[in-house]
């Protein structure tokens, strides 16, 4: 295993924990419809609760490219899920940069593996993507599609161009964090057990 | 009857409606045509012999488009009404595209589905890691399952009320599973030559049928016409 291409391995890896990391995101979004608020709150939720495979999946990122396929994945998935593209840069630039922060500590280096997931966690905001720019469209698709006044005025109150910049910076914030309490889980469970 | 289509007519079915469910629908000819367009993937599960997977779909959807439009409005008010509100306003959205996703999913081989990719030439990996992902989201419901079962026979389902223990007891043991089903999943295709360096093969050759060809058509003038509906006139 020292070479420096990805074997079909490697390549089973990525899938099977980005199917994970969709489950998470799927069942954190389901609570997005209690109210408009907690779609705001995923910026929490996800980076923390996905963490844990994510750090798993850390352990087991030994050469480049394996975190930049995940985003490119995940930007395919959110596209067929009926999410919009307009997010899919930005998941795939938050994953190359994720994936070359945590090579340049050689994907071993603590600090390196928590930054790198503080900005793989950025794509979590593409999912607000269409809020924020096609706003107008959008509300009017939200109303059609049943959903009170309500709703949407308090989604667009915690959601729009200028908070964005605030859920970016939070994504990043417990994106670090999350990754500090799953390498912890990570420990406690799975190197006692002897799989990683 | 047994209709064999294409792969990539799948796929293609599958890109366009999930184009088409990010545009709302505003007027009932816009709603004919997406209608038509979940009715297509239901008809064919139907024809696939997934008559209680499409069963399901269709009562659900259908469940949910009349609470959306008969019940609910944009006035609807109140914690029941608008989680109401929330779910059947997404099961309508997001509805199209799962039926479809599903379709592709448990219709398509993953022999089939890899010589696919290799035909439209995508990348190996990705087209690897993307059958993995495919394949792997009915294996999580059902190792979820289990887990789920095993905890309420123990009585820790609710992990004593506590947030981060409800999320610790049910993802440790489904991560287990997961990496231990990955790794015999890696082992079982590295033994039958993924990832060689021979060209794949294929026992089936995938050719475009005429039907292919008809639904390829059908779908292209179906979003064609959405489009233009929607935002020219």
């Amino acid at each position: 295993m020292d070479t420096k291409k990805l074997t079909a391995k490697d390549f089973i890896t990525v899938g099977i924990f980005t199917a994970i990391l969709f489950v998470v995101e799927f069942a954190c979004g389901m609570l997005g419809y209690i109210h408009p608020y907690v779609v705001a709150s995923y910026v929490v939720m996800i980076p923390l609760v996905g963490a844990i495979p994510m750090m798993l999946f850390y352990t087991k990122v030994k050469k480049f490219g394996m975190i930049s396929i995940m985003s490119v994945l995940l930007a395919i998935i959110m596209f067929v899920t009926g999410m919009g593209y307009l997010g899919a840069p930005l998941i795939i630039l938050a994953g190359v940069i994720a994936d070359l922060i945590a090579k340049s500590g050689g994907y071993k280096s603590v600090q390196k593996t928590v930054l790198s997931h503080g900005v793989f966690c950025l794509w979590i905001c593409a999912n607000y993507f269409p809020v924020v720019i096609t706003a107008q469209s959008y509300r009017q698709g939200l109303v059609e599609a049943g959903f009170s006044a309500e709703y949407c005025d308090n989604l667009f109150r915690a959601i729009n161009t200028k908070t964005i910049a605030v859920l970016l910076i939070l994504c990043f914030i417990f994106g670090c964090i999350g990754a500090w309490i799953g390498k912890a889980v990570v420990k406690k469970h799975f190197e006692k057990a002897g799989i990683v | 009857m047994r209709l064999k289509l294409d792969p990539r007519t799948k796929l293609y079915m599958l890109l366009i409606v999930s184009a088409i469910v990010m545009m709302s629908a505003t007027t009932p000819f816009l709603w004919a045509i997406r209608l038509t367009m979940t009715a297509i993937p239901l008809v064919l599960l139907v024809t696939e012999k997934r008559y209680a997977s499409a069963l399901r779909f269709a009562v659900l959807y259908a469940a949910a488009l009349l609470l959306t439009f008969r019940f609910l409005s944009e006035e609807s008010t109140g914690l029941l009404k608008s989680l109401l509100t929330g779910y059947s306003g997404i099961v309508v959205q997001f509805m199209p595209a799962l039926i479809t996703a599903w379709y592709v999913v448990r219709t398509t081989k993953i022999g089939e589905f890899m010589s696919a990719m290799q035909k439209m030439h995508v990348p190996d990996g990705l087209a690897i890691s993307l059958a993995v992902v495919m394949r792997f989201f009915p294996t999580i419901k059902e190792e979820y399952a289990s887990i789920s079962d095993a905890m309420r026979m123990r009585g820790v389902a609710l992990g004593g009320g506590n947030a981060a223990k409800m999320i610790e007891y049910r993802m440790i043991p489904l991560l287990f599973s997961c990496v231990n089903i990955g790794d015999e999943l890696s082992a079982a295709a590295i033994t039958r030559g993924l990832g060689g360096k021979g060209k794949r093969t294929s026992v089936e050759v995938l050719r475009l049928r005429a039907f292919d060809w008809l639904l390829i058509a059908a779908f292209t003038a179906a979003a064609v016409v959405f489009a233009v509906f929607k935002y020219v006139l």
